[in-house]
């Protein structure tokens, strides 16, 4: 029995005393490591002591006093306050567990590492930590603290009337999604921003991928000439960059100057389209444009997928007496959706938030009266909208939200079955 | 590991208390509160500070820097400046270096940014005797009161006048009625009598409100945001009026939407225009194109009363961040006082609306200066309420239906009403 108490004491006793960094590495006799862990937890705690005691008592009450309190930026604070402390406190459990690991060795009798066998060992076996942890860093003050800006932005209610310096902004909690399905206002535009955001993004991309495939079968013909110079003038829509090709649309599309109307129309002897007027010609106008610009991809993937089909189905189905549209859905269409259906999910993610042709074309769209967002808004623009002309921070972060919800949760599906199509064969 | 998890949770109950017996008062460098400073009659109580630091409109420099010397000479402050374009980037710089301790103590910007600035926090209300302010033009103080306090000193003032090129008309007219016959008699083979444009409120708000529509309802100097005038019968008059131009062909098609100032700028520069409604800004395009300008107060509307332009004055105003409020203060009271506005016209061409220098030979013998002063007298500021900012994209929209002729006047202008008062209403939703 002694045997097995003495056995787990040098672990128990390190362990116990990292309560403070450091002194369980010098109990189990590695001085440099465990005085320089108490030097970094003092050092830590000296620099950061401002930081911490403004940054938690900010992200609490959010400031107390205007002017002298700013809001926003005792949040910040408060956040960055917080992932500091995240990542101290991940140093702090590797020094328990470097503590606890080493008295075990001294339990078991191996001795623990010198000095330099230390050195050699982080540099072998700890490089990719070594590596990893400058991008990490900066990973993690520029993409994750802003998105946790914008999560906890929306449960406060910073908006016009609520700016720093001179007001004060408050958590209010899950108020603004609330707000967001019972005020009428607020319920009727964001159900018709969404429900147009989910025809938009179900048409347009359905159009674009159809138009792609449909074309990529026709120019893979065996027979068909100048194959190259073909397929060149189909991917340059793809080419040209969205932003100016969707300004220069834009110019076209004019109601009373627009070539489409002016010249075109005119020759075919069809009256003047209100394009920019009327909300239902403008979703028509979108919907072409993003087919437009979107098929070139689905074109070019299509066609690499084609050339990897091999000839032997097509001669054995002509021999089975199948006709071209069976030899289609058959052997084509399953084959093509196969291999390309993940990126085809992400096209409609793509086109669910894509906010350059529905801003730049016409603004989101001829106005409604009595309404906040345009006719042709899909979430994303209509986010903008009310950041930029409203100053409806904390709703528009509400709405960033549950607009994330929707994006997530297709991510997190189509990660789920791109598993599926790896795993399985087609042939 | 039970071991690891109880420190764990120690730890961060360690740091829930810490949260909680945070710091009740802090560093954050306290931004001067309100508490405004009395400046009994010059006296200045605080002390002289080491600089301060000016907040110039791009490329205006020039007029700056003989003022600055001045001041510097007079009082022994060093002055720093910096130049910024005031449209936009000056309120958002402000907004975060205020705070931080590096922003200005004296900046500058349009009249009708004061009212969303003063809701910020970022301007401090003004203390000067009536001695100063009676030197300024009334509409121009106007401009720069926000909910009956003075946030600023005019430092320049423009606003849309009537321009014709001497080759093609000998004087301008004195009626509008004159204007319109001698259009329709000029307006043909890709000439135009007369030129402005209609679908942008700016512009149109002059004519709206001549024959009796108004933007909000003015109260004695406070606006009541929910009574708007966008849609009474003297705006739909005026509305009326305008689509008449366009109607009758007097228009070209191309100037409307977000091309036609270009356009407009284009063909008068060509000389294929008459005479055209534009502001001060466009002198030195004509100049450069060698046109030969003259420039006088918009003609009398067929009702008798004169085009009410919108009027934007341009300020000097103190952050709320400044250590030296009432030095500051003071520096901008030197740097619009008649001498140095005086230097400022020559330098930069702003005109002062300094009730002196009218009869100053400089601005007197100056005809594009007269006429704005003139014109401006006649004119209303824009409203500096931060509810102006939804007002701007319904009237456009509503606009361009009339006078493309898509809609009637009374139901655009109805439906422009409908959706400003939502804006509002959003705007301001606690």
């Amino acid at each position: 029995m002694p045997d097995t108490r003495e056995a787990t004491r040098h672990r128990k006793v390190a362990l116990g005393l990292s309560i403070i960094p450091g002194l369980g590495q010098i109990y189990n006799r590695q001085w440099f490591k465990g005085l320089a862990l108490l030097i970094l937890t003092f050092a830590f705690f000296t620099c950061f002591y401002n930081l911490f005691n403004i940054g938690l008592w900010g992200i609490v009450t959010l400031g107390t006093v205007p002017f002298r309190d700013d809001s926003l930026f005792l949040m910040v604070k408060g956040i960055i306050a917080l992932l500091v402390i995240a990542i101290g406190l991940g140093i702090y459990a590797f020094n328990l567990y470097d503590a606890y690991k080493n008295g075990k060795r001294r339990d078991l009798g191996l001795g623990v590492h010198s000095l330099r066998e230390q050195f050699r060992h982080v540099v072998d076996q700890g490089f990719p930590y070594l590596i990893l942890s400058p991008g990490f860093l900066l990973l993690i003050f520029s993409v994750i603290f802003p998105i946790i800006f914008v999560v906890l932005l929306s449960f406060t209610n910073y908006n016009f009337r609520h700016s720093p310096p001179a007001h004060l902004v408050d958590w209010v909690g899950f108020a603004n999604f609330i707000d967001i399905f019972k005020l009428d206002i607020w319920r009727r535009t964001f159900i018709d921003v969404f429900s147009w955001t989910i025809v938009w993004t179900f048409t347009a991309t359905t159009c674009q991928v159809v138009i792609g495939i449909f074309l990529a079968v026709l120019v893979n013909q065996k027979d068909l000439k100048f194959k190259k110079a073909i397929r060149t003038v189909l991917i340059l829509p793809w080419a040209i960059p969205a932003f100016v090709s969707i300004l220069v649309f834009a110019g076209m599309f004019n109601d009373s100057f627009g070539t489409i109307n002016v010249d075109i129309l005119k020759h075919l002897g069809i009256d003047a389209v209100p394009w920019l007027t009327n909300p239902f010609w403008t979703k028509v106008a979108l919907i072409f444009i993003q087919s437009w610009l979107g098929f070139p991809f689905i074109f070019a993937m299509t066609t690499g997928v084609l050339q990897a089909i091999p000839e032997e189905l097509y001669e054995a189905a002509t021999v089975d007496g199948a006709t071209m549209w069976q030899k289609f859905r058959q052997i084509t269409l399953p084959m093509i959706l196969y291999a390309t259906a993940p990126i085809l999910i992400t096209q409609y993610t793509f086109n669910f938030n894509n906010f350059n042709v529905i801003f730049l074309f016409n603004g989101g769209g001829p106005a409604i009266p009595e309404q906040t967002a345009g006719s042709t808004d899909i979430l994303i623009s209509w986010i903008y909208k009310l950041t930029i002309s409203q100053a409806q921070y904390a709703k528009a972060a509400a709405v960033t939200m549950l607009l994330s919800i929707v994006v997530i949760s297709v991510a997190l599906w189509q990660f789920r079955r791109t598993k599926s199509f790896q795993e399985e064969d087609m042939i | 590991m039970k071991r690891l998890a109880m420190l764990m949770t120690a730890i961060l109950l360690l740091v829930g208390i810490l949260s909680a017996c945070g710091p009740s008062d802090k560093s954050t460098s306290s931004g001067s509160s309100n508490a405004s400073s009395k400046n009994n009659d010059g006296k200045i109580s605080e002390p002289k500070p080491d600089k301060l630091v000016v907040w110039e409109d791009k490329d205006k420099d020039n007029a700056l820097k003989p003022a600055i010397k001045s001041f510097e000479e007079k009082y022994g402050i060093k002055i720093e400046y910096k130049t910024l374009p005031m449209a936009d980037k000056m309120r958002e710089r402000l907004r975060l270096d205020g705070p931080a301790g590096k922003g200005p103590d004296v900046f500058t910007v349009p009249h009708d940014q004061i009212g969303q600035l003063v809701v910020q926090g970022l301007m401090r209300p003004l203390d000067v005797p009536s001695s100063v302010t009676d030197t300024f033009t009334d509409s121009s103080i106007q401009a720069q009161t926000y909910k009956g306090k003075l946030y600023g000193l005019p430092k320049a003032v423009e606003t849309p006048i009537f321009i014709y090129n001497k080759k093609l008309m000998d004087k301008a007219p004195a009626t509008f009625d004159e204007l319109y016959q001698f259009s329709k008699a000029f307006t043909k083979g890709g000439k135009y009598g007369f030129l402005f444009l209609g679908d942008n409120y700016y512009f149109a708000h002059a004519y709206m409100s001549g024959f009796g529509g108004y933007v909000f309802k003015n109260n004695n100097g406070t606006l009541d945001i929910k009574d708007l005038g966008l849609n009474n019968d003297g705006a739909v008059q005026g509305a009326e009026w305008i689509a008449k131009w366009y109607k009758e062909g007097l228009f070209p098609k191309g100037i409307v939407g977000t091309n036609g100032g270009s356009t407009l700028d284009g063909l008068f520069t060509e000389g294929k225009v008459a005479s055209k409604m534009d502001g001060p800004w466009s002198f030195e395009g004509m100049k450069k194109a060698g046109i030969d300008y003259g420039v006088a107060p918009l003609p009398k509307l067929p009702n008798g009363e004169y085009p009410k332009t919108f009027i934007g004055v341009k300020g000097w105003h103190v952050s709320a961040y400044s250590k030296s409020p009432q030095w500051a203060t003071k520096l901008v009271e030197w740097l619009t006082n008649a001498e140095n506005s005086k230097i400022r016209f020559e330098k930069s061409g702003e005109i002062p609306p300094v009730k002196a220098l009218l009869k100053d030979p400089i601005i007197a013998d100056n005809e594009g200066a007269k006429a704005v002063f003139v014109q401006a007298e006649r004119g209303e500021p824009m409203p500096n309420i931060p509810e102006m900012s939804q007002v701007w994209e319904p009237m456009a929209n509503a606009l361009q239906l009339i006078v493309t002729g898509k809609q009637g006047a009374k139901p655009a202008l109805d439906n422009a009403v409908k959706t400003i008062e939502t804006n509002i209403t959003q705007l301001n939703a606690k």
